[in-house]
C-alpha cells in the first residue's frame, strides 16, 4: 500500500507545471533588478561588438562602415594560412600558454592555503596586500623593472660579477625567454589570483573543521580533506576559464619583454596580430580574421575542458 | 485647445529651424569665417585650425613672438596636437580611418595606405588649380617627384610629399643621408689607426678591435668599441655590403629583368657574417639589439664611451653631437670627432638613391575651403625665401643680418640656437629642415661643408664603380596583399640571425627558405607586371 503521505503518483500524470520564467522573474524582480547594470555592459561591450567580427569575411573601407564595406567570403582566411608565420604563432601561444598553465595555476591556490592557514589577522592582510601589489604596476612597469635587473649591466650580472663569477646573457637567451614569461607572471598574479580562492575558502562552513579537530584530524589533514574538497568546483572553473584563454592572453608581458634575439620564441598570435595591423599596411579584415580564429579555438578549448571536467565527475561552467 | 494648438505649431517649427540652423553653423564641415582680407591685407575673420604633427609644443610656448607672427599674419588660432614617434603610425591610421583626422596632419607615407584612404574618400581632394594659385608650393611639390606620379595613380592631388631639398640639394644623385659613421679621433690617434673620409667595415672593425685591445680612453669594461643598435647595424655593417639588404630596397629589378629578394642575395651574407663576427668578438654590446632610438648614439655623445657610433649625414646632427658632447662630457667635439662614410668590404660604395621626398602633408576630407585655403596660404609663405629665412633664422635685423658679401650672419649670443630663442617652431609644415641646414649659418661651417663633401662623395662613389638602390617607382607604388605580406622588420630578422647558434650560412639559407611562402607571391606578381 502505498503511504498517504505521498500523494498521488505524478509521474502517471506528467510532470507537475512549472511556474512560467516571467512570473519567476517578477517573484524575484529586486535580484533580476541588480542584474541589469551588468546585463547591459555585457550587451555593449561583449555582444554588439561581435558585429565587427563579420569584417573577417569583408574587405573593411572605412568609409563604407562595417556593415557596408564588401562581403569576399573567405578570402582574408586564405591569406591568414597561406602565412607560415600564422602557424608559428598559433603553436607557439599555444605552447607558451600551455606551460605557463601548468605551472603558474597551482600558485594561487597554495597562497591562499597558505594565508588562510595565518591565524593573525593583520599578518594575514599585510601579506595579502603585499602579493597583490604586484598586480596593479603595468606590465611596461614590470619589464621596466626586469630588464633592468637582468640586463648585461643590470644588477643581477652585476652581482654575478662581484663574486667572480661570469655573467649571463638572460635578455638575449631564447632558453631563459619562457621561464621569464613564467617567474614574472607569478610575481604578478599570484596574490590577484588568490583573492578568488581565499573567498572561496572563507565559504566554508566552520563546522567542518570543528568535526575533523574532534575527530583529530592535523592541520594538514584539515586543508587535504575539508578545505581542498570545498574549493575544487571552484578550482574546477577557474581552470576551465584559464583553458578558454589559452589561445590569447600575454600580449602586454610578451612584447614589453621580447626582443630581436628572442623573436623565434615571442612570437604569439597576439604579437603576430598586433603586427599585422600596426605594423605593415592597415589591414582590419585581415587581423579581424586571425582573431576569429583565435576565439574559435578558445571557445573548443573551452567546451572541451567544460566537458572533460564533467566526465571526470567534477562540476563544469554550463549545468 | 484648437487656438493653443494652431499657435504652437509655428512656435515649434520656428524652434527647430533656429536649432538646424545653429547646429549647421557649428557642424565641423563649415567654416566660421571666409578669407577676405581688409584694407592693409590681413585676413578679417579668425579661423581655428586643427594641426597634427611630431613638434612637441609645451604649454606656453605659443604665446612667444615666433608663433605669434604667424597667427597674427594668417589670423588663425592653433588646435595643436602632438604626436610622439612611437605612435605616429598608428595614431594617424586610426584617425584617418575614424574620420577624426586634424584639418591638417604630417604622415608617414605608406603607399598603400595612401591608396586606400583615396579609394574610400578619407583625404581631401585638392582643387584641380591648385599649382596656380600656390606657387611655391606647387615648385617645392614638382621636386619630389612622387606627387606627380600619385597624381597619375588617383587622378588628382590627395597629399603633399615633403622636399627634403628645395633649392639646396648638396648632390646629384641624392644619395640618402644614412651611411655616414663618427668616431674617436683622439683614440684613433692614440691606437696608430689612420684617419679617412671613407673606411670598409672591415677597416672600421680593426679599429674597434685596436681600442678594445689598447684601451686609449681607459675605460674598462665599460668601452663599447662599436655603439650601434639593431637598426644601426644593418646600415652599417650589412647594407655596406649588400644595397638590397634594406627594406626599402628588397624586392629589386636585377640585370636579366627579373625581380629579386634582396635578403637571399650572397652579399647579404657577406654583411651578416660582418656583423656576427663584429658581435663575437665584443665589439658590437652583448644587448645592443634591445637598445631603442639613441641608446646607441647615446653611448658616443653623452656617456663618452663608444669608440663608433652611426651619425647620419645632415649638418645638423654633427652640430647636435657637438651640443650633446659639450653639455654632457664638457669637451669640443672638434677635438675628438671624425666623420666618414661607410664602404662594402670589396670596396664598392652600397646606399639607396634618396627619392627626394619624406612624409607627407595630408588633410582631413571634411576640412572646410575656407580653412584649406588659408592653411595653404601659410604653407606657400613658408615655403617661400621669406618664410624659410624666418623659420630658420627667425626675425631679419634682430636675430640675423646679410654681411657685407650677402652671407647669412646669425646675431644670436654664442652658444643659443634658434630652438633655444623659439622653440617647436612646427608652422615650417611643408619643406624639411634638411634643405636649409646646408647654408643655415646657425649650424658650423666645417660641419656643413663636410656634410656636403660626403653628400657629394657618396653621389660619386655610387655611380662611379658604386652600387645604389635605385627608387624603382614601379615597386614603390605597387600594392598588394601579397607584397604587404612579404614585409618584415630585416633589422630584427638580421640581429636574431646573427645571435643564432649553429653555423650561419646554415641558418641564413633556412631563414631565406622559410620566407618563401610569402616572399614568392610577391615575387610573382612583380615578375608578371613588371618583370620581363
Amino acid at each position: 500500500m502505498k503511504p498517504a503521505a505521498l500523494g498521488p503518483d505524478k509521474s502517471l500524470k506528467g510532470r507537475p507545471k512549472s511556474t512560467p520564467w516571467f512570473k519567476e522573474i517578477w517573484k524575484h524582480r529586486m535580484t533580476y533588478t541588480l542584474l541589469i547594470p551588468g546585463l547591459i555592459w555585457l550587451i555593449l561591450f561583449a555582444y554588439l561588438p561581435m558585429g565587427g567580427l563579420s569584417l573577417a569575411f569583408k574587405h573593411y573601407r572605412a568609409n563604407d562602415g562595417i556593415w557596408g564595406s564588401p562581403w569576399v567570403g573567405f578570402e582574408n582566411f586564405k591569406y591568414v594560412f597561406r602565412d607560415p608565420t600564422f602557424a608559428q604563432a598559433v603553436w607557439r601561444t599555444l605552447y607558451v600558454n600551455i606551460i605557463k598553465l601548468v605551472i603558474t595555476f597551482p600558485f594561487p591556490i597554495l597562497l591562499a592555503l597558505m594565508l588562510n592557514e595565518l591565524r593573525m589577522g593583520r599578518t594575514k592582510k599585510w601579506f595579502q596586500t603585499v602579493f597583490t601589489f604586484p598586480q596593479f604596476l603595468s606590465w611596461i612597469i614590470v619589464s621596466g623593472i626586469v630588464i633592468n635587473v637582468l640586463s648585461y649591466d643590470g644588477l643581477l650580472n652585476s652581482t654575478l660579477s662581484m663574486i667572480g663569477l661570469p655573467t649571463i646573457n638572460f635578455l638575449g637567451s631564447e632558453k631563459m625567454f619562457l621561464p621569464m614569461l613564467i617567474l614574472t607572471d607569478i610575481w604578478k598574479s599570484t596574490g590577484w589570483g588568490a583573492i578568488i580562492f581565499l573567498a572561496a575558502i572563507s565559504g566554508i562552513d566552520q563546522d567542518q573543521y570543528e568535526s575533523a579537530q574532534i575527530d583529530g584530524a592535523s592541520r594538514m589533514q584539515q586543508i587535504f580533506k575539508v578545505t581542498l574538497p570545498n574549493i575544487l568546483p571552484t578550482v574546477t572553473v577557474m581552470f576551465i576559464l584559464n583553458v578558454g584563454g589559452l589561445m590569447s592572453a600575454g600580449f602586454d608581458q610578451i612584447f614589453n619583454l621580447a626582443n630581436a634575439a628572442t623573436q623565434n620564441v615571442s612570437q604569439v598570435l597576439d604579437v603576430y596580430i598586433y603586427r599585422i595591423t600596426f605594423q605593415s599596411s592597415t589591414d582590419f579584415s585581415f587581423s579581424t580574421a586571425v582573431s576569429l580564429f583565435r576565439s574559435l579555438v578558445n571557445m573548443v578549448l573551452l567546451l572541451a575542458a567544460d566537458r572533460i571536467a564533467k566526465m571526470m565527475g567534477g562540476d563544469g561552467l554550463f549545468r | 485647445m484648437k487656438t493653443k494648438r494652431k499657435m504652437l505649431k509655428p512656435l515649434l517649427a520656428v524652434a527647430l529651424s533656429a536649432v538646424m540652423l545653429t547646429v549647421t553653423a557649428c557642424s565641423k564641415e563649415s567654416a566660421s569665417g571666409g578669407n577676405e582680407k581688409d584694407a592693409d591685407g590681413n585676413y578679417k575673420d579668425k579661423l581655428k585650425i586643427s594641426v597634427a604633427q611630431t613638434t612637441e609644443v609645451k604649454d606656453g610656448v605659443l604665446d612667444n613672438e615666433f608663433h605669434k607672427f604667424w597667427m597674427d599674419k594668417f589670423n588663425i588660432e592653433w588646435d595643436y596636437n602632438y604626436i610622439q614617434w612611437d605612435s605616429w603610425a598608428e595614431k594617424l591610421r586610426l584617425w584617418v580611418n575614424s574620420g577624426d583626422l586634424p584639418d591638417v596632419a604630417s604622415w608617414n607615407y605608406v603607399h598603400g595606405d595612401f591608396m586606400n584612404y583615396v579609394d574610400q574618400g578619407l583625404l581631401y581632394k585638392f582643387p584641380d588649380d591648385w599649382k596656380e594659385r600656390w606657387p611655391n608650393i606647387a615648385a617645392a611639390y614638382k621636386l619630389t617627384g612622387l606627387g606627380d606620379k600619385l597624381e597619375e595613380l588617383t587622378g588628382g592631388t590627395y597629399i603633399l610629399p615633403k622636399p627634403v631639398y628645395y633649392q639646396n640639394k648638396p648632390a646629384d644623385p641624392l644619395v640618402n643621408q644614412i651611411g655616414v659613421i663618427a668616431l674617436r679621433k683622439d683614440w684613433a690617434k692614440a691606437v696608430g689607426f689612420e684617419l679617412k673620409d671613407e673606411y670598409t667595415t672591415s677597416e672600421l672593425m680593426k679599429y674597434a678591435e685596436l681600442i678594445k685591445e689598447k684601451d686609449p680612453g681607459k675605460l674598462g669594461s665599460k668601452l663599447v668599441p662599436i655603439s650601434y643598435n639593431a637598426d644601426d647595424a644593418l646600415t652599417n655593417i650589412i647594407m655596406a655590403n649588400s644595397e638590397h639588404s634594406r627594406v626599402e630596397s628588397a624586392f629589386y629589378k636585377g640585370e636579366d629583368g627579373k625581380f629579386h629578394w634582396g635578403p637571399a642575395d650572397p652579399e647579404t651574407l657577406t654583411g651578416l657574417k660582418l656583423m656576427q663576427k663584429a658581435y663575437k668578438e665584443g665589439l658590437l654590446n652583448p644587448e645592443f639589439y634591445t637598445w631603442k632610438n639613441n641608446e646607441g648614439s647615446d653611448n658616443f655623445r653623452v656617456k663618452g664611451v663608444a669608440g663608433i657610433t652611426s651619425l647620419g649625414g645632415l649638418a645638423s646632427y654633427r652640430q647636435d653631437m657637438d651640443k650633446n658632447m659639450k653639455k654632457n662630457l664638457g669637451v669640443n667635439s672638434d677635438d675628438l670627432v671624425h666623420t666618414a662614410i661607410v664602404v662594402g668590404d670589396d670596396g664598392k660604395y652600397r646606399n639607396l638613391e634618396q627619392p627626394n621626398f619624406w612624409s607627407s602633408l595630408i588633410f582631413s576630407p571634411n576640412i572646410s575651403k575656407e580653412k584649406f585655403e588659408r592653411i595653404m596660404d601659410l604653407i606657400d609663405y613658408s615655403t617661400s625665401q621669406e618664410g624659410q629665412l624666418l623659420l630658420n633664422m627667425g626675425f631679419e635685423g634682430k636675430d640675423w643680418k646679410y654681411d657685407e658679401n650677402k652671407e647669412l650672419v646669425s646675431l644670436l649670443p654664442e652658444g643659443t640656437s634658434l630652438e633655444d630663442k623659439y622653440p617647436a617652431r612646427f608652422e615650417g609644415l611643408y619643406v624639411l629642415g634638411d634643405d636649409f641646414s646646408t647654408i643655415n649659418p646657425a649650424i658650423k661651417k666645417e660641419y656643413r661643408e663636410t656634410a656636403i663633401k660626403h653628400f657629394q662623395e657618396k653621389a660619386k662613389l655610387g655611380t662611379e664603380g658604386g652600387k645604389l638602390a635605385t627608387y624603382d617607382w614601379d615597386v614603390q607604388l605597387y600594392d598588394s596583399k601579397a607584397k604587404s605580406q612579404a614585409s618584415f622588420e630585416y633589422q630584427n630578422e638580421y640581429a636574431n640571425l646573427i645571435l643564432q647558434s649553429g653555423d650561419l650560412e646554415a641558418n641564413w639559407k633556412k631563414w631565406v627558405q622559410s620566407k618563401q611562402s610569402l616572399v614568392q607571391p610577391a615575387l610573382d606578381e612583380l615578375n608578371s607586371k613588371f618583370g620581363k
